[in-house]
Order: structure tokens, then sequence, then C-alpha cells
């Protein structure tokens, strides 16, 4: 069994749900067409010190309006401290994502969304998290034939589990700029390159209302990413690469986080 | 022989006709072609919709359609509020 598992499950569930051309790993205002359908399969790795995390996921969104979107995803997630391993399924999410604002112009899109995101208590691995938990936030982008700027603001509310345990809600920042090196025709493969800045707040956790010293605190991420497309098919990879952090009392520091997705468009 | 040639220019108009229309839209937020596809998706949904083509560059949308099919600019703008982007205007000539 794992020592601390609800450090393992909070690795695990900070990430945005995939959407087209979106930020790897920070929240874009992106959703499907009206009646689209995403299947989106997700490899995401975390390593901290002696523990590691592995998350594979389907993910599923519908295009609900031409502005709105909503979605399940499913995650097997292992996690591993030292010799110690668990794995299972993860905690059924539900999400959805509004575009209240969209601003067009020729070769051009400027929008922003609210998103919304309901991580069930479902799991059956010490891995996933034993409480239900919901996540609010809020993004901008502008895309351009070439440019690309993103930015977000996320705020996840982590509910009690079963033991008592109440992780630390997070603030979550996302800084983001990408670039089309070469325009493409419409049925060409298609590259945009990507560059993250991902902060990351956490409170310290709780257990039965007294506070755990070695929880909580803060870090920065800098993320190479690329996002690669063909028609309705795309590849979107990235690696976090932690740059500063500030952590409380002893908790072992993110060495790296990885994440790959392929989605197709229906 | 001016008959002729009067029934043979009748008749090459008439084929003419029958190829069709080409319509071609402006649309603004078009910027990425994996984004575009939903346009592709539900204009080839509409029966009689033959060829498609998008020009992301000049933010333009294609479409070439059978004899007798008509594509409305109430329709254009609904679709592409559907599918996520912003309908212009469009103009239409015999193929």
């Amino acid at each position: 069994m794992n020592r601390m598992p609800w450090l393992v499950a909070s690795l695990l569930l900070w990430t945005a749900p995939a959407d087209a051309h979106d930020p790897i790993f920070g929240l874009g205002p992106h959703v499907l067409y009206k009646g689209g359908i995403e299947i989106a399969p997700e490899f995401d790795h975390k390593k901290a010190g002696d523990r590691r995390a592995t998350d594979l996921a389907l993910e599923l969104t519908y295009g609900l309006t031409g502005d709105w979107s909503a979605g399940i995803k499913l995650p097997y997630v292992t996690s591993e401290t030292g010799p110690d391993r668990a794995a299972g399924m993860g905690n059924l999410e539900l999400f959805t994502k509004y575009r209240f604002w969209r601003n067009d112009m020729p070769g051009v899109q400027e929008s922003a969304a609210v998103a919304f995101k309901l991580d069930t208590a479902t799991g059956t691995t010490p891995a996933a998290s034993g409480s239900t938990d919901a996540l609010l936030g809020l993004a901008y982008g502008y895309e351009s034939r070439k440019w690309y700027r993103w930015a977000s603001l996320r705020w996840r509310y982590n509910g009690v589990d079963d033991s008592g345990l109440r992780r630390g809600d997070r603030l979550l920042l996302d800084l983001v700029g990408g670039v089309r090196l070469k325009q493409t025709g419409y049925l060409e493969p298609d590259t945009v390159w990507l560059l993250e800045l991902n902060g990351e707040y956490a409170d310290r956790a709780e257990r039965h209302g007294a506070a755990l010293v070695d929880s909580g605190g803060t870090e920065w991420f800098v993320s190479p990413g690329i996002f690669w497309t063909l028609r309705n098919f795309a590849v979107k990879a990235g690696v976090q690469i932690p740059v500063a952090s500030d952590l409380n009392g002893r908790q072992p520091r993110s060495d790296y986080r990885a994440r790959l997705v392929l989605e197709w468009h229906l | 022989m001016k008959r002729l040639m009067t029934a043979a220019l009748l008749l090459w108009s008439l084929a003419a006709l029958a190829e069709g229309t080409q319509y071609v839209m402006r649309v603004d937020g078009l910027a990425c072609p994996y984004c575009a596809y939903g346009v592709e998706k539900k204009l080839k949904a509409i029966d009689g919709v033959e060829r498609i083509d998008v020009d992301l560059d000049r933010g333009m949308v294609t479409v070439d359609v059978a004899e007798g099919v008509t594509l409305t600019e109430d329709q254009m703008t609904r679709l592409f509020k559907d599918a996520g982007f912003t309908f212009r205007s469009m103009t239409h000539s015999p193929r």
C-alpha cells in the first residue's frame, strides 16, 4: 500500500480536459462543434522523488451546441511509492465547458470560456482520491494562423474522504504561447509548438480538521509541448519541467510530468 | 448550319447548368485546419453537397452543390454558428 496515497492522488487530479487546440497542461476555451464527438485516449505520468503515478484514461466529449460541450473521463490509475504499488479504476470525471465570448476575425479566433469538472469518489484503488471534488476554471484564448496565446485560472475544491482527510484546495494559473511555423492547408498535417508556464498553489491538507504539516505549497513548471493534427485526428504531447517550488514541510518535489493525448473528432 | 450551332450552344448551356452551383463563403474565425473539420462535417451532411474546400489563409469556404440544390444565408449563418465560427457573406455562380 502507499504510505500517502492522497499525495499520489493529488498528482493525478490536476489535469484539464483535452480539447482541440488547447494547451497541453493548461485550460483553453475550445469546445466541440454541435453534435460532434471527441474520443481521446490519454496517458499521464508524474514522478516526484520515489513516487510515480500513471494515469491511462479515455475521455469522451460531446458538442451540445457550437459553444457548449460536456463529457466524461474514465481513468485507470497506477501509483508507486518506493516498492509499494496500487492500481485500479480511478475516479469517474464529468466535465463541461461553455464558451461565453467569441470574437471571430479573418483567420483569427479570440474567445473565453468557463469550465466545470466534477471528480466523483468512484475509484476502486487507494491511488484515487476517496472524495468528491470540483474544479472551476476560466480560460481565454487567442489563435491566429501563426500565433497562439492562452491564459487560464482554475480553482479546485477538494472534499473529505471516508478517513476524514481533506486534500488542500488548489489554485492553478497557466500562461501559454504557441506558434505555427509553417502555415499548411486544410488537409495537410499541421504542427503547433507550445510553451507553457504552469503555476500551482495548494492549501495544506487536513485530517479531521487538523492541518497536515507536510502538505501544500507552490510549484511552477515550464512545459514545452507539441500539437500535431491531420484533418480530424490530433496528437498532443508535452513535458512539465519544475522550475521553482516552495512546498510546506517535507515533501518530494516534482521531477517531471509528461502527457500524451490522441484525439479523434467524429 | 446556324440552326445546328444554336442547338449545340443550347445543349452546352443546359449541360453547364446541370453541373450545379459553386458557393464561395467568407467565414471568420478559421485559424486552424483541425477546428475546420466541423465545418466540413456539417456541410457534407447537406444533400447535394459535392465538394468542399477550406482556404484558411483567405478565410474562404468553397462549396460545390449539385443541380437544384440551394444554400441560403440563413442556413449558412446557423451552420457556421453550430460549427463555432462566424459566417459573413457568400457569392454563388454556376459551375
